[in-house]
């Protein structure tokens, strides 16, 4: 079966030629890069279009840009700590505890992103700084179904069959049954009432999706019309077209920071400043905020208005008032609810 | 040998070393479960595979020669794609308003859209698509091998045509059967992506509780236990068919 044609030689002299072509780009690119996460979907497209181009323009810095899940992300650098193959984490609340008590996260240095002064005390410490609010609370389709008011709608006969769920493995998913427990009476650290609620009600949900990248398609494919999710997934889908509005639940809508951090042990530390410097900047702010990405700003000198419905949220004062859980209580409870849920929605 | 080495771990920060996890895994009932719903979606998916991989075999063998490559051509097609594209194209089909469930709402069989993605039915159905070239391939290159004189020999000393296929064709395709079932079988299993989006979340089978528990929860050492468990598991089922393959050789040759 041996081919004539291929001699050691040749074999060698072509493997030699693709071994010399990856290493090229790497070579030439090896003064300034960064490698950092964005979530897969909507956050990924407004990084690669907004935040990638300044950061290369500001900073002269190439962005790898990774699209992971903060859980897909901490669980990545953990693996291979002494190298991680990660300069900059994306984190949601929950994960930043884990990754802050496993010790992945280096310390982060205020001073040396030049555009922190035009931030709130409050949006940054000693581990990251936040780089977007993320407001959460119900979608629907007005074309299917009438409008829900809030958390115990989910409930009504009336969208039996409609409504899809997600578990405790999202950060929205678990804000979410939290508000839905305090509804019958339970509390931030009380999920009872929500699991007494899910399994009596199981039979009338549409579909229960694994992961958010699912949520997106579910909706959008018609398998469920009314779901629990964060503003800016709406805005995006609403932009390419799908029939969803978001609506504020009537006992308060939940508001939570994603942040950014240095990765201990980071390969291009420096950079991975200058990447979060540049995502802070007054222009990626408010280029971020223009929709369809939404990502709300961070930054004092971009107002919430108007690139936010005025029936969402006028200020980021009026964000303040929003639902906030602490994490640092969630993050220890939720494994234990992650494998409560496995077990109570299997059929 | 590295995940049966984190499996003996106590912890999840992979201290101690012990027999804890399997101990975790043997005393939840949860997960018993768990185990026999994924092999018996192995069995489900082998059992209508074989059910369909068989006729087409024998239309394959019998379908002139000019058109066998063609045929080849088709059945290796779903191969030829990816698994994501595969997935996801029984998405469209099995949805509320997917093929399936607008053509019957079209006909007025159904008033309402019947729940077909995410439910067992559909994974086992999708997944029998998905595996086909997997169970055709080994029976079909078995088949064709087979000695047409066998038949001719079988209608001389006066068996019927169905007589013929029961009692010669099929006992002697019955290696590239067996063949066929391990490949099905050990791929569906652990065919995660078609698992999870098609299967969706309320069936939790043990690729996708074995994801959970290293990325979501970090717990490597269990997540590692339910790998070696899964492993040994369809390890069993293989090794099984191979001897049940091995007698059906020598009820060939013997």
């Amino acid at each position: 079966m041996s081919s004539p044609h291929i001699t050691r030689r040749t074999l060698l002299a072509g493997g030699s030629v693709l071994a010399v072509t990856t290493l090229l780009p790497r070579a030439a690119h090896a003064a300034g890069r960064v490698v950092a996460p964005a979530y897969p979907g909507p956050w990924e497209e407004a990084y690669r279009a907004v935040v990638l181009p300044a950061v290369k323009k500001t900073q002269d810095v190439d962005t790898v840009l990774t699209p992971l899940l903060s859980l897909d992300q901490v669980a990545k650098v953990k693996a291979s700590r002494g190298t991680p193959p990660l300069d900059v984490f994306m984190l949601d609340p929950g994960p930043v505890v884990i990754a802050t008590e496993d010790g992945l996260i280096d310390k982060f240095d205020p001073s040396r992103c030049k555009n922190i002064v035009h931030l709130q005390k409050s949006f940054f410490d000693e581990w990251g700084v936040a780089v977007a609010a993320q407001i959460v609370g119900i979608a629907y389709n007005p074309k299917k179904v009438d409008r829900p008011k809030g958390w115990k709608d989910l409930f009504e006969p009336k969208y039996n069959g409609k409504v899809g769920i997600s578990g405790f493995g999202t950060t929205f998913g678990t804000s979410s049954l939290i508000e839905i427990s305090k509804q019958y009476g339970g509390s931030m650290t009380n999920v009872d009432p929500a699991f007494a609620q899910l399994k009596k009600w199981l039979p009338h949900v549409a579909v229960i999706a694994q992961n958010p990248v699912a949520v997106n398609t579910l909706f959008q494919q018609g398998q469920m019309d009314v779901t629990y999710t964060n503003y800016q997934t709406v805005s995006t889908l609403k932009g390419r077209g799908v029939d969803i509005e978001f609506v504020k639940p009537d006992t308060g809508p939940i508001a939570f920071y994603t942040t950014l951090h240095v990765v201990k042990n980071a390969a291009n530390k420096d950079n991975a400043y200058k990447f979060i410097d540049t995502v802070l900047s007054t222009e990626v702010q408010a280029a971020l905020q223009k929709p369809p990405y939404s990502l709300l700003s961070v930054n004092k000198n971009v107002p919430l208005q108007p690139d936010m419905p005025q029936d969402l949220v006028k200020s980021h004062a009026e964000l303040a008032s929003f639902v906030h859980h602490d994490w640092r209580v969630i993050a220890p409870l939720r494994g234990a609810w992650i494998e409560r849920f496995n077990k109570e929605i299997r059929q | 040998m590295l995940l049966a080495g984190i499996s003996l771990r106590v912890t999840p920060q992979l201290e101690g070393f012990g027999l804890g996890q399997y101990a975790k895994f043997a005393g939840d009932a949860f997960n018993w479960s768990v185990l026999w719903q994924t092999l018996m979606l192995g069995v489900k998916t082998v059992a209508l595979t074989a059910c369909i991989g068989v006729p087409l075999g024998l239309l394959f063998i019998e379908a002139p020669r000019r058109l066998q490559p063609l045929m080849l051509f088709v059945i290796v097609l779903p191969l030829l794609t990816s698994v994501v594209v595969r997935t996801f194209a029984w998405m469209v089909i099995l949805g509320r308003e997917g093929l399936v469930n607008n053509a019957l709402l079209a006909l007025g069989l159904i008033g309402a859209p019947l729940r077909l993605l995410h439910t067992e039915l559909g994974l086992v159905v999708a997944l029998s698509q998905i595996e086909m070239p997997l169970m055709l391939l080994p029976l079909i290159s078995v088949m064709s091998r087979l000695d047409p004189n066998l038949k001719d020999a079988s209608a001389a000393l006066g068996a019927g045509r169905w007589r013929t296929l029961f009692r010669v064709t099929l006992p002697l395709s019955l290696p590239g059967l067996l063949a066929g079932c391990l490949l099905v079988f050990a791929s569906s299993v652990t065919a995660f992506v078609s698992q999870t989006i098609i299967g969706g979340g309320r069936m939790v089978l043990m690729p996708f509780y074995l994801w959970q528990q290293a990325t979501t929860l970090f717990n490597w050492p269990f997540a590692a236990t339910i790998g070696m468990v899964l492993l040994v598991a369809v390890l069993a089922v293989v090794t099984t068919l191979n001897a049940l393959g091995r007698r059906s050789r020598a009820l060939v040759h013997g």
